[in-house]
């Protein structure tokens, strides 16, 4: 892997609580999932490796520029293309101006370029057709696309994206899973999620956080593979399960340490991510 | 815990996607906020109105016939009003601009673009240069055209010109600053309202009249209302506030630079020098009136000659300030027509120029009639009405003698007075009703003229409509014929009637008081 994003020791602390705690990493082109619970740190990181917020402690660079220095945080937002969470939108201005906007505060400064630019990302997340509406009458997954656009615009290195399909339906989070897919084409993504299936759809690695610590970083496979041999079915809910669900079939689906001779299940990515929150908890607690 | 992988450490860097062009990038934003600043309903309503005033006021001026004749030290701050209102939308439209991405939340994700806040703020200031530069085209061209009418006299300033543009530049300046310093959209209008009242308790508390210092602090002081002075009795620091302006503006805007992070020894320093600028012009602006200056205006309003040059035209001498002797020829052939009317019966005339300037630039004192023989008054406006009023002026001493023996005529004399005044006009009877305070044309009424009023009975009033609607040449001879008895306050209405050759009044007038009729 040819790494474009690399962190070492991060660590922020809001009052008492760290948010961040050591954390390292490493990333290359293509779209890397952050799997993490809530407060699990993952915006915190987000918004750190985005500039948004100064790290306590630790370093990073993107594409090889430094935010330390002024002029390295700055090179860095040029090449950054940020989808925060719950992204605010200008109801006023129609979806064409609110990514033109942003365009120039990408420095695209060059009117009829930008504008060309503008007219490519709207195509891309297929709103042309709405380019001309005003984005308080754009339905949510519409201005989440537009939202996307933004982050799109300017052909960005490292694109950073805080739950983007939270809050859309079904449909609306295929059509942006397709649109995440085409964005990690050559560049690099951090996603950051709490659905399992995405990573599983769209990430060709994935990081879990918990805690404001890494603790799972490697490919999807390499996740599920986390729960090899721990995932076993039965009639009744297994008492020694950290999960167990009844499925569609009236059994039991256990994720643990299964008893002898028990009905292993192939696991998925989910059950490998349960475990690896499991592990971490009984780890900090020993 | 930490977990990292070991992946090859080759590390690539990419070029950045956007050039490095941040000053190119504010332009841009400035003009997208400019055109964003166009579309909110109070600036485009309150511009519109303010290019749609401005055309009317050049077309009604053009219509009353005084916009040929523009004093240009007037002309040049009477644009100064109108933007006040481009002014106050500005401020508010800009403070609601800025607050736009605290308001829907996408300051979060702005704050990590490439321009920084800093820059942001200096393009919302830049997005109002268009229109402080609209104002300052429309308010040059109203000057330019004030000034290009062969009729223009004396000297504008280009401090004056300044105010309007300077005026709409600080509003935007203020609006800025404010949503930087205050992050609610209340903030801008009780600021507004807040200066009002303050204005208005300061005013009340000073028995209506503001003190000099404080006037001067509000960004358009007019001073309307008086006739045109010579530009040497202005007394009006218009440099001095021009440099106020300015200085403000800069001020305000540094301090908006500073508190949106752009805290550098450049932008320290430039806001220093600017507050050093605005404590110059305050201190400039803020004494008043001089003593020189007062002497200068009690010599022009008590002995203008001192100021004046004279030169004689057929056997007139016309006597006016340095900056109004282009003008004795249109005085000339007002008095020249009157004469000729009145057959030349008449003591040596003088038509001397004067101003009533103790009183300032707003005192609109009347001027006294001149006791001496053959001098007539002659007032800084010209054109529209004051055309025939002067014309009266000349006839109310050619028939009286002096202004202050035709002060008050309201005996039979007024009837030769006003033919005299009003026969030589192109347009007599529209000239008749104009100079009358009633702009009628029957009835009794009072009479503009450049000193007192003159008082005209209802039958004055219909023998001279009578007279004006008889050949010219036939009332000249009766005119010249009964000179004598024309000119004599003893004549009594029917007297005169009789010597024009118009219907004599069915009662005569009471001769002990013929203004009472």
């Amino acid at each position: 892997m040819t790494v474009t994003v690399s962190a070492s020791g991060l660590t922020l602390r809001y009052g008492g609580t760290r948010a961040l705690d050591d954390v390292s990493l490493r990333l290359g082109a293509g779209v890397t999932g952050l799997l993490g619970p809530n407060g699990a740190g993952k915006t915190t990181l987000l918004r750190v490796l985005a500039t948004a917020v100064p790290a306590d402690q630790g370093s990073f660079t993107v594409l090889g520029h430094d935010p330390g220095s002024a002029a390295g945080r700055q090179d860095l937002r040029r090449t950054l293309g940020y989808l925060p969470q719950n992204p605010g939108f200008h109801p006023d201005f129609s979806a064409f101006e609110f990514v033109d906007y942003v365009a120039i505060l990408k420095e695209l400064t060059d009117r009829t370029a930008r504008h060309r630019e503008v007219r490519r990302v709207l195509d891309a997340v297929d709103l042309s057709e709405v380019r001309g509406r005003r984005m308080k009458r754009l339905s949510g997954g519409m201005r989440q696309r537009v939202a996307l656009a933004a982050a799109l615009v300017g052909d960005p290195g490292f694109l950073v994206l805080d739950e983007p399909t939270v809050g859309l339906d079904p449909e609306q989070r295929v059509r942006f899973r397709e649109l995440i897919a085409q964005a990690g084409e050559g560049r690099t993504v951090l996603l950051s999620t709490h659905q399992t299936e995405d990573v599983a759809m769209l990430c060709h690695r994935v990081v879990v956080l918990a805690g404001g610590q890494v603790r799972f970083e490697g490919t999807p496979a390499e996740l599920t593979a986390r729960a090899a041999g721990r995932v076993w079915s039965s009639a009744e809910r297994a008492p020694g399960a950290r999960a167990g669900w009844r499925t569609g079939t009236g059994t039991f689906r256990n994720v643990g340490d299964p008893p002898e001779g028990a009905d292993l299940l192939e696991p998925t990515l989910e059950d490998g991510y349960l475990l690896t929150l499991g592990d971490g908890e009984r780890e900090a607690v020993a | 815990m930490s977990t990292t992988v070991t992946p090859p450490a080759v590390e690539v860097t990419r070029p950045p996607a956007a050039k490095d062009r941040p000053w190119a990038a504010v332009l841009a934003l400035a003009r997208f906020e400019a055109r964003e600043l166009l579309l909110h309903v109070p600036v485009f309503v309150f511009l519109l109105l303010y290019l749609g005033y401005s055309v009317y006021s050049l077309v009604a001026a053009e219509r009353d016939g005084m916009a040929d004749y523009p004093v240009l030290q007037d002309a040049d701050r009477a644009p100064q009003s109108a933007p006040q209102l481009v002014a106050l939308a500005v401020l508010l439209c800009v403070n609601h601009a800025v607050l736009r991405s605290r308001r829907h939340g996408t300051e979060r994700h702005f704050g990590v673009l490439p321009v920084r806040p800093w820059r942001r703020t200096l393009a919302h200031v830049l997005s109002v240069v268009p229109f402080a530069a609209v104002v300052a085209v429309v308010v040059t061209a109203e000057f330019a055209w004030a000034a290009l009418k062969p009729g223009a006299v004396g000297h504008g300033s280009v401090a004056e010109l300044a105010v309007a543009p300077l005026t709409v530049l600080l509003a935007g300046v203020v609006g800025v600053l404010l949503a930087r310093l205050i992050h609610s959209a209340f903030a801008a209008p009780l600021f507004v309202v807040g200066l009002y009242v303050l204005l208005v308790v300061i005013s009340v508390a000073s028995d209506g009249t503001s003190p000099h210092w404080l006037t001067w602090l509000s960004p358009v002081v007019p001073e309307t209302g008086g006739a045109p002075l010579p530009s040497a009795l202005l007394g009006r620091p218009a440099a001095w506030h021009a440099l106020y302006l300015a200085g403000l503006t800069v001020t305000l805007l540094g301090a908006a630079l500073l508190v949106s992070g752009r805290r550098t020894r450049p932008v320290a320093v430039v806001t220093a020098v600017a507050l050093a600028a605005t404590a110059a012009g305050v201190a400039g602006q803020s004494p008043g009136d001089s003593r020189q200056l007062t002497e200068a205006r009690t010599v022009a309003s008590v002995s203008p000659e001192k100021d004046q040059s004279c030169a004689l035209r057929a056997g007139v001498r016309y006597c006016a300030f340095p900056e109004w002797t282009g003008r004795t020829a249109d005085w000339a052939a007002v008095v020249e027509r009157v004469e000729r009317l009145a057959g030349g019966h008449h003591d040596r005339l003088t038509v001397r120029q004067r101003v009533e300037a103790r009183y300032g630039l707003t005192g609109d004192a009347a001027l006294v009639p001149l006791a001496g023989p053959g001098q007539i008054t002659v007032g800084t406006e010209w054109g529209g009405n004051r055309v025939p009023e002067f014309a009266v002026g000349v006839a109310s001493v050619l028939v009286a003698g002096s202004e202050k023996e035709a002060s008050g005529i309201c005996d039979a004399r007024a009837v030769t007075v006003m033919w005299l005044a009003l026969a030589a006009q192109p347009d007599p009877m529209s000239a008749f009703a104009h100079v009358r305070l009633d702009d009628g044309t029957e009835g009794p009424g009072a009479v503009l003229a450049p000193t007192e009023p003159l008082a005209m009975s209802a039958e004055q009033t219909r023998m001279v409509r009578e007279l004006l609607h008889r050949p010219s040449e036939d009332v000249t001879s009766a005119v010249r014929a009964g000179w004598t008895e024309l000119t004599s306050p003893e004549t009594s209405l029917t007297r005169v009637a009789h010597l024009l050759g118009v219907r004599a009044p069915e009662k005569e007038e009471n001769r002990d008081d013929p203004c009472a009729a």
